[in-house]
């Protein structure tokens, strides 16, 4: 019988899953997963973390890491490739962790055109804290700090990370994908590859924005969520690449 | 680990500035790579490594800010690589965090202060008003980080190698705390070969999981008994760094009944205030912690029975001066001579000082 | 023994080059020296200052408040520091910009052209290295000699063809015609 299936071999053997049900960290981790062994990179792999939900990723993925402060991993993603540049360094980071408390270290990673990869996990909310409106909260959503809605006097706009970074001379490859569906779960996949391999290359900067649920904080169910996503969140952040130089 | 034998560039004596012999002795030292983001008074360090740093293909990141060059600090630390930041007081704030964590993680980070006069941006007059900040530090939790007191450009070369050394050795945040009159002044110095063995970072260091089971360095600790036993631990580790690494320097105290305290810079004018009132007939020492963390405490405390008077002459508003106190326990008189920043306090102003401190103290007898 | 200099002149004067040219030279004699500076917070024009302490021993301290010399290029300067100078101690100054005025009695004065010296050479520049060569005539604790392999040191092969030049200004001011009071 011919497996056709199986948990990526990066990801930990008797790994307790903590997520909630419906959370799309479960798939994006997973593609991070998947890419590392069928691009040979998990020996060579070395993880700056983050703080929010998205800290748990040495939990999941059986790669070395170390901690950054909340915000910081791009600041440690680089003081490792610059000392280990044969490494493969990327971070997995919240919207708040890369958006917001950590906007100056992701735009002058981008500037300097550092060989690592980023990913972005956007929910839309802090989903640790519980819930809070963040910089990519959309215009008229309700957080526990936005109990009436997003709106432009007190809150201004969102931020379009994948749309600034790709207006960076360092950044290589930008893109902005989702996980609602099948083929955009296979589009979000070729994108991540894309943003490693172009680090690989030497190319540059390489970042994939991941639309993603949280079904708690936002009060819906899984499908429900998903469904958030595929007719409201994509009409703030439409999906696509926004630059790829090896184009 | 690779093994690289870095050689100094030559050891004949050369006249150079603290912050010039700060960062070539962080490249004698075998420093992979330097972040930094520029303050006065210690920008030279930045700038000679620039140049350095790129001629040699190791790392260099003039940083965004210094919270990034920190955290860019800890990242390359984390590889097993000597890495290094330079900043000034109130720049080194931003840094508290940082030391925090690489102090939770075990990270060997070299941070060099060169001390300006606070609070807030104040100026660029020297000062030492960042003894607390190094030594009991801004960051959250408790820990604890190795703090070096130079005195002299040829102390700014051999502490630099001490701190990258002692970083690696017991895992833990360095910080060697000079001042912007010692990285101003130039002093013949010679730099040597790097005296240290390199430490074996073999058993935790980040390379990628090859042959081996992956590696995570991180303080987030939802088990609670885990988070107590590690904070039991680090402070282990502290009590050997205290038996172990613990250093001062004393003059003439064998016969000494009082005893003038000071740190970093200001240890030269306490010695020469010292041999002016011995010429006076005073009995006068000197005690100088070159660790202002671990503090010798001890050797303080044992001092403080034979003693009249200690007297702490330091550049800040007596921020040495309580741990001087804690350390002498009510065992004999203790004093403070100060001024917050600015000109240094003179050899003259030193001895004027003593002089009044006795007079009020032993009015009858001296 | 232990000495204390202060050269004090404007920004673009080359005070501190002159200052680590003195400072270098005691080293080469062997002493211990400290050489520290002083800026204005502008980059040329202010007045810039050194202090260099020189011992047979260590150093005691790096700044101090009064001094044996005080070399002064310009007469901001002169004001400034005529009364930092020890009772006993010398002001030199270039008359070329500093009044020959005495305001004190209890020190000693020299006043020596060292920008017309350097003028005469073609440029203006090597009045440090004249008012160094006044300096090392005047206090007589550091010779020419030292002076001269210090400054082939400090200058280096980068501007090896300005050696000769400020040598040049270093003898003629060690030979100047000296207007000691």
């Amino acid at each position: 019988m011919q497996q056709v299936f199986s948990i990526p071999k990066s990801i930990k053997e008797n790994m307790r899953y903590t997520f909630c049900p419906g959370c799309d960290h479960g798939i994006a981790i997973r593609l991070v997963a998947e890419l590392l062994d069928e691009m040979g990179l998990q020996e060579k792999t070395i993880s700056a973390t983050s703080i929010g939900c998205s800290v748990f990723l040495y939990d999941f993925l059986d790669i070395d890491c170390v901690e950054a402060p909340h915000g910081r991993a791009l600041a440690s993603a680089t003081g490792i490739k610059r000392v280990r540049p044969d490494k493969f360094v990327f971070t997995y980071q919240g919207d708040g962790d890369l958006a917001s408390i950590g906007l100056a270290e992701t735009m002058h990673t981008a500037f300097r055109g550092e060989r690592v990869s980023a990913i972005m996990i956007n929910n839309t909310t802090y989903g640790m804290t519980g819930g809070q409106h963040g910089p990519t909260t959309m215009m008229g959503q309700i957080t526990t700090t936005s109990p009436t809605g997003r709106n432009r006097e007190y809150y201004g706009y969102p931020v379009k990370m994948a749309e600034q970074l790709a207006l960076c001379d360092g950044t290589a490859f930008s893109a902005r994908v989702a996980l609602d569906s099948i083929p955009h779960i296979n589009e979000a996949k070729k994108a991540i590859k894309k943003a490693f391999q172009v680090q690989l290359d030497g190319t540059g900067f390489g970042f994939v924005e991941i639309l993603s649920t949280c079904p708690t904080n936002w009060h819906m169910t899984p499908e429900q969520a998903h469904e958030h996503v595929r007719t409201k969140m994509v009409e703030t952040f439409p999906l696509g690449v926004f630059k790829d130089i090896t184009k | 680990m690779e093994n690289k034998n870095w050689k100094a560039e030559n050891s004949e004596k050369v006249l150079i500035k603290g912050n010039y012999a700060i960062a070539q002795a962080a490249i004698n030292a075998g420093c992979e790579a330097y972040f930094g983001y520029p303050i006065t008074p210690q920008t030279e360090i930045g700038e000679y490594l620039s140049a350095k740093m790129q001629e040699l293909g190791r790392g260099y990141v003039c940083a965004e800010s210094e919270l990034a060059a920190i955290n860019m600090v800890m990242g390359a630390v984390s590889t097993g690589a000597k890495a290094m930041t330079s900043s000034s007081s109130c720049a080194v704030a931003l840094m508290q965090e940082a030391l925090s964590y690489a102090s939770a993680n075990e990270l060997p980070v070299v941070l060099v202060n060169v001390m300006r006069a606070g609070p807030g941006l104040g100026y660029i007059y020297p000062a030492q008003g960042d003894y607390n900040q190094a030594v009991t530090g801004g960051g959250n939790g408790d820990y604890k980080i190795i703090v070096l007191a130079p005195s002299t450009v040829q102390e700014c070369i051999d502490y630099t190698y001490r701190a990258f050394y002692l970083a690696q050795k017991y895992r833990n945040p360095v910080i060697m705390l000079a001042d912007g009159l010692l990285g101003q002044m130039m002093e013949p110095a010679t730099f040597g070969n790097y005296p240290y063995p390199e430490v074996d970072t073999s058993q935790w260091a980040l390379t990628g999981a090859k042959d081996r089971t992956s590696r995570a360095i991180y303080s987030c600790a939802p088990d609670e008994k885990k988070q107590i036993q590690r904070i039991y631990d680090l402070f282990k580790k502290f009590d050997v760094i205290t038996e172990n690494e613990t250093s001062y320097e004393e003059f003439e105290t064998e016969d000494a009944d009082i005893i003038l305290t000071a740190f970093g810079s200001m240890t030269r004018n306490i010695k020469a205030a010292m041999k002016v009132l011995r010429e006076k007939g005073l009995k006068v020492g000197c005690f100088r912690p070159i660790t202002l963390n671990p503090f010798p405490t001890k050797k303080i405390a044992e001092l403080a029975q034979n003693v009249k008077n200690f007297i702490v002459v330091e550049m800040n508003m007596g921020q040495m001066f309580k741990d001087v106190k804690c350390a002498v326990n009510g065992l004999t008189k203790i004093d403070l001579i100060n001024r917050p920043c600015g000109e240094w306090l003179s050899v003259e102003e030193i001895v004027s000082s003593v002089e009044k401190i006795l007079e009020k103290n032993y009015a009858a007898s001296v | 023994m232990e000495k204390n200099f202060i050269l004090a002149g404007f920004g673009g004067q080359g005070i501190l080059l002159a200052g680590t040219i003195l400072a270098n030279a005691f080293m080469l004699d062997g002493k211990n020296v400290t050489w520290y500076p002083c800026y204005g917070a502008e980059m040329r024009g202010g007045t810039v200052n050194c202090e260099i302490v020189v011992s047979d021993s260590e150093v005691s301290s790096v700044h101090k408040q009064d001094t044996d010399y005080a070399l002064v290029l310009n007469q901001q300067s002169f004001d400034k520091f005529v009364n930092r100078v020890k009772s006993g101690g010398t002001i030199i100054a270039n008359s070329t910009l500093v009044a020959k005025t005495e305001p004190r009695d209890d020190i000693k004065y020299v006043f020596a052209p060292m920008g017309d010296i350097a003028n005469s050479l073609g440029t203006s520049k090597v009045t440090n290295s004249a008012a160094l060569g006044v300096l090392a005539s005047v206090c007589g604790i550091v010779s020419k000699d030292a002076i001269e392999s210090a400054l082939e040191k400090v200058l280096g092969e980068k501007k090896k063809e300005l050696i000769p030049l400020n040598i040049k200004a270093l003898e003629e001011g060690y030979n100047n015609l000296l207007q000691v009071s």
